[in-house]
């Protein structure tokens, strides 16, 4: 789709606003978006500027360590979630940690909570890098064994080293 | 109360329920389930919340909430689902199904957030005890978008920086702004648009810091562009030529037949101006906040009670203005 500005360009940018009364929805391309102030990724009325972003990123080969393809609980992949910014679950966290780390630290430049928690036994839960830590040690360890029988020394060396590396956290 | 730089305060958290996916993931019954189970909840909190379906009012109602920023521009998008509990001030307000399962928005006049956080807070707290919200130890409250992560806290002062904006100071500090963490941007559309001088300067980050913390901050720069718009506030007006900008604005606005919206609010906010440096008497601060928010398309034919063209939205926006003005 072309720019409905300059009517030249390819259009990156979907802006959705309400101005005088009217909602509308329209897409630009990066230079018109840009001119016009919509190049603020943070804008929260502009949700799928974000989503270009995360797409932009995702496409430089970033380490796709999670081993499941599908969020069990919402069904979401990888790709639904850089496609549209949008997570789909609070599983989706844990399930796709690894991926979506990178992004989250670049958004806020922390990657831990500060603040207020929700009183009673919610707080006693483990967080989502515990738990995915955990799973990656043990799909990890399953990696070794068979690397063992394949007699595949050197790969089970490098395998031991990154299961001792996540322990010692 | 409105402040000669500062309108409002507004404090916005968001919240989910963890055993439903996130609103962009629901389906028709679960959206009906989440709106029932808040409901509920909302139903035992210690304030008075008129509940509102979305679907059952109208798009003029829907778009004069959204002028009146009450609502976000995506949540009037569509009512599908979604569903509105609010005070009857309309300073205390929850959408539910917007970008995540509930948004619980607070707004007091004035500098105030502190006020604001508090009473968001305590709605937190005492919904926290009806529903289980999804929280991580490590990411904090889990948002749709990772943006809001950590506090899920939003925090914003809308400000009146007309002298600012007049020698393009506000661009020159957006960046350094962003910074440290913050972004401030022009309401009512952008750039070349009614340009109304008031700006929007919020918190972006929210993973990583305390709702105390940012809020600190958030105090501490409104403080540094309060005083910093006093200061060239003073040095505008010992030109003649900007008193006289003044007076003629407010010349336009008590004889004007027909007016455009951009007009308006550009006239509007050089009597704001006029009003806090002593130029113009006799009328309150009040009465020009409010008259921004209702000289707004929606708002105006609300008012007037039928759909107007754009023309006879002109006629009726200057009316609205002479008669309050007068």
């Amino acid at each position: 789709m072309k720019c409905q500005k300059c009517k030249v360009k390819n259009a990156t940018t979907q802006v959705k606003r309400v101005v005088n009364g009217e909602y509308e929805e329209y897409m630009l391309c990066a230079d018109c978006a840009h001119e016009m102030g919509f190049d603020n990724i943070f804008d929260s009325s502009m949700p799928d500027m974000f989503g270009g972003l995360i797409k932009s990123l995702f496409g430089t080969a970033l380490p796709a360590r999670s081993q499941a393809s599908r969020c069990p609980v919402c069904g979401s992949t990888a790709g639904d979630i850089s496609n549209t910014g949008k997570v789909g679950c609070a599983e989706c966290y844990r399930v796709f940690f690894s991926e979506l780390m990178p992004y989250i630290k670049r958004i806020h430049g922390n990657t831990t909570h500060c603040g207020k928690s929700p009183e009673g036994p919610a707080i006693a839960e483990k967080s989502v890098a515990e738990d995915a830590r955990v799973s990656e040690v043990e799909s990890l360890k399953e990696e070794l064994d068979k690397a063992v029988q394949e007699q595949n020394f050197e790969y089970a060396a490098q395998l031991r080293d990154r299961i001792k590396e996540l322990e010692g956290k | 109360m409105s402040e000669p730089v500062i309108l409002s305060s507004r404090v916005r958290l968001a919240r989910n329920l963890r055993s439903y996916p996130f609103p962009c993931r629901m389906n028709e019954t679960q959206r009906a389930e989440v709106v029932e189970t808040v409901r509920k909840a909302v139903a035992t909190l210690p304030y008075e919340l008129m509940f509102v379906n979305m679907e059952d009012i109208s798009e003029l109602d829907t778009i004069a909430m959204v002028e009146r920023h009450l609502i976000s521009p995506e949540f009037a998008s569509s009512g599908k689902g979604r569903a509105l509990a609010v005070t009857d001030d309309e300073s205390i307000s929850i959408m539910i199904n917007e970008e995540d399962h509930l948004r619980i928005q607070v707004i007091k006049p004035g500098l105030s957030l502190y006020e604001a956080y508090e009473i968001a807070d305590t709605i937190d707290t005492a919904l926290q005890r009806e529903l289980d919200f999804a929280f991580d130890k490590q990411l904090g409250y889990l948002t749709e978008c990772p943006t809001n992560l950590g506090t899920g806290m939003r925090a914003s002062v809308m400000m009146h920086l007309c002298a600012m904006g007049e020698s393009h100071a506000v661009s020159r500090i957006a960046s350094n702004l962003a910074k440290l963490g913050f972004v401030i941007r022009g309401t009512y559309g952008e750039g070349s648009e009614a340009s109304s001088a008031l700006y929007q300067l919020s918190n972006q980050v929210t993973l990583g810091i305390s709702e105390k913390a940012a809020l600190e901050n958030l105090m501490n720069i409104s403080g540094q562009l309060v005083q910093s718009e006093l200061a060239t506030r003073s040095r505008l007006m010992e030109s003649m030529e900007y008193q006289d900008k003044i007076s003629r604005s407010m010349g336009i606005l008590l004889t004007a037949r027909l007016i455009s919206h951009a007009e308006a609010v550009r006239l509007l906010s050089n009597v704001r101006l006029g009003i806090t440096e002593g130029l113009i008497e006799d009328i309150s601060l009040d009465t020009i906040d409010k008259l921004m928010l209702s000289i707004q398309p929606a708002s105006l034919m609300r008012a007037q009670g039928e759909k107007l063209s754009p023309s006879e939205r002109d006629k009726a926006r200057a009316k609205l203005i002479r008669d309050t003005l007068r």
